[in-house]
């Protein structure tokens, strides 16, 4: 199922607030237009490190933006929940009685527990373990113990949990937003849904997900991952060598078509961005799969510019935290946990079409490749953990990245939608941290009014 | 009222699922609630928790006891008893009888 919750009451700025009132002091804006050279194709690495920029990140990148929530194959019935981050911001993702699929605060509006510590589950009501406020599908506060014990101004109706104003899906993929008037999620996307439908629109039943959704720590900020899914093909022989080896049968060399491979890269205008080769050969997908799936079919649906493109092989983010692997059916969120630190959640996609043997066969391949143990992963972590264990360092710190690779390369190439540069090209890590950039520098619709 | 009163067919309640009967219905104070065990038993208990206003029939059923979906007081199933705290008083049981298929209520007979 598909829903829209409508925009709700917006419980962030209507709630009951008394006198309180928040010091400007508390929220003080940098000015990080000195810290993002887009156009020279430089970054100055406290981006990674520091935690100002950090706590403007929460309020200016993550606050707005629409982020990525849960797949709708993880809702079947009204009360079943899955909990998640937006930003640091915990949120309980639920069908309601209606079926419509809502995101809330999960956070009691009396002292602030969450009202749903499991993972995921089927509930009737959220209620808090501290002293037992309770809370229904639709986030109205049901039940206050002791209720007499309260002021005769005390409304349940002021009370009930702070509803995400905004939850879309978009081929099956569910997005929400603190942004109560936000872009559309389509024109939010623009041409970055071409790209995701190379993963999402295989056949008209969609995709499910498999099983639960993988969880891991690492150190290291969350854009050197975000930003690597955007750009980045650059890595794969170095990082990926001994997985690549692996892969090749013994005695022989690598393949040509992976090792010289061609592409392009896609750069998008809201700091998405997706790369893949284009060489017909270079074929990167399970061998169960591979046989199982009806090309001639693909083509007639998804166009000869997309089957020998992203179907083949690659990678993307949708600004700023989710990204996939359309080949191996990965799709994660890299969740922001101060600005050392992430946590990696990694869902497994399948076409819903796939008999349980493919089906099998795609989740064991993604386990291999890009579990937590995966033999690609676990490259990708260790590099983007050497490269923050070290950046504190005070002169580290001030010496610039370099992401000048394909400077002033992008163009309309005439196949793909919207701008692309070269397969090997920081053009799309231009492209996120130039959207970092104006996000960071914008006032987000939170600090349009003086908070009452 | 010997014969009872037929109140729901047994299909209609899954195991370890509940459901609620009008008190306009029954003659009786509270909502009775319809409640039946993991094991296939059906039993009846007054619909409302005695802690806060919940409603017993939208409750976990199971092993022989009712958690209120709310905060999570348990009953016994067959003498209303409460078994978990925050609750501290039990709620009435009812008797109740499967006859071809149908659920008939006595409402305030003892089990």
């Amino acid at each position: 199922m598909t829903a829209t919750a409508g925009p709700a009451a917006d419980r962030v700025t209507a709630t009951p607030r008394g006198a309180l009132r928040r010091p400007a002091e508390l929220a003080r804006d940098l000015d990080v237009s000195g810290l993002v050279d887009a156009e020279g194709g430089l970054l100055d690495r406290a981006v990674f490190t520091d935690g100002s920029l950090y706590r403007q990140e929460l309020r200016r990148v993550f606050a707005p933006s629409w982020l990525f929530l849960a797949h709708t194959d993880q809702f079947h019935k009204p009360g079943d929940f899955f909990t998640t981050y937006m930003g640091e911001d915990p949120v309980i993702v639920t069908m309601d009685r209606g079926r419509t699929v809502r995101a809330y605060l999960n956070s009691c509006r009396h002292r602030g527990a969450r009202v749903c510590r499991a993972d995921s589950g089927a509930t009737r009501n959220f209620t808090c373990t501290y002293h037992g406020w309770s809370y229904d599908l639709a986030g109205e506060l049901v039940s206050v113990p002791n209720r007499d014990g309260y002021p005769g101004s005390f409304r349940t109706g002021d009370w009930g949990l702070v509803e995400v104003p905004q939850v879309a899906s978009y081929r099956g993929l569910i997005f929400g937003t603190w942004n109560p008037e936000p872009v559309p999620l389509t024109e939010y996307l623009g041409d970055m849904a071409w790209y995701l439908d190379a993963m999402l629109d295989h056949d008209p039943d969609g995709t499910v997900v498999v099983g639960g959704v993988h969880k891991w720590t690492l150190d290291g900020n969350w854009k050197l991952a975000a930003e690597q899914f955007a750009t980045d093909w650059y890595h794969v022989n170095m990082s990926h060598a001994s997985a690549l080896m692996l892969l090749t049968p013994e005695g022989r060399r690598p393949r040509d078509e992976i090792v010289h491979r061609t592409g392009r890269q896609y750069v998008g205008d809201n700091g998405h961005g997706a790369g893949f080769p284009v060489h017909p050969k270079n074929r990167f997908d399970e061998r169960a799969v591979h046989d199982w799936t009806d090309y001639a079919a693909l083509r007639a649906r998804l166009g000869d510019a997309r089957v020998e493109g992203p179907l083949t092989n690659g990678h993307a983010t949708v600004f700023p935290n989710f990204s996939y692997l359309p080949v191996n059916g990965s799709i994660r969120v890299w969740h922001p946990k101060g600005p050392d630190r992430m946590e990696v959640w990694a869902w497994t996609l399948v076409d819903r079409s796939m008999p349980p043997e493919v089906r099998e066969a795609q989740r064991l391949y993604n386990l291999r490749t890009f579990g937590p143990s995966g033999i690609f992963e676990q490259d990708d972590g260790e590099n983007w953990s050497e490269v923050q264990a070290i950046s504190h360092g005070f002169i580290t710190n001030q010496v610039p990245l370099n992401y000048q690779m394909g400077l002033g390369s992008e163009r309309h190439d005439g196949t793909y939608p919207g701008r692309t540069s070269e397969l090997y090209s920081d053009a799309a890590g231009r492209g996120f941290y130039a959207h970092w950039r104006e996000l960071m520098n914008t006032p987000a619709w939170h600090e349009q009014e003086p908070t009452r | 009222m010997t014969e009872g009163i037929r109140v729901a067919s047994l299909d209609d309640i899954p195991k370890g699922e509940g459901v609620a009967i009008a008190r306009e219905l029954t003659g009786t104070a509270d909502d009775i609630a319809l409640l039946r065990d993991d094991d296939g038993t059906v039993w009846a208990l007054d619909n409302t928790c005695t802690h806060e206003d919940a409603a017993l029939a939208d409750g976990w059923v199971e092993g022989g006891f009712v958690e209120c979906p709310l905060h999570s007081s348990r009953f016994c199933l067959k003498d209303g008893e409460v078994q978990g705290l925050p609750a501290t008083r039990g709620v009435c049981p009812h008797r109740v009888e499967i006859r071809d298929g149908g659920v008939y209520l006595f409402p305030n007979e003892t089990p």
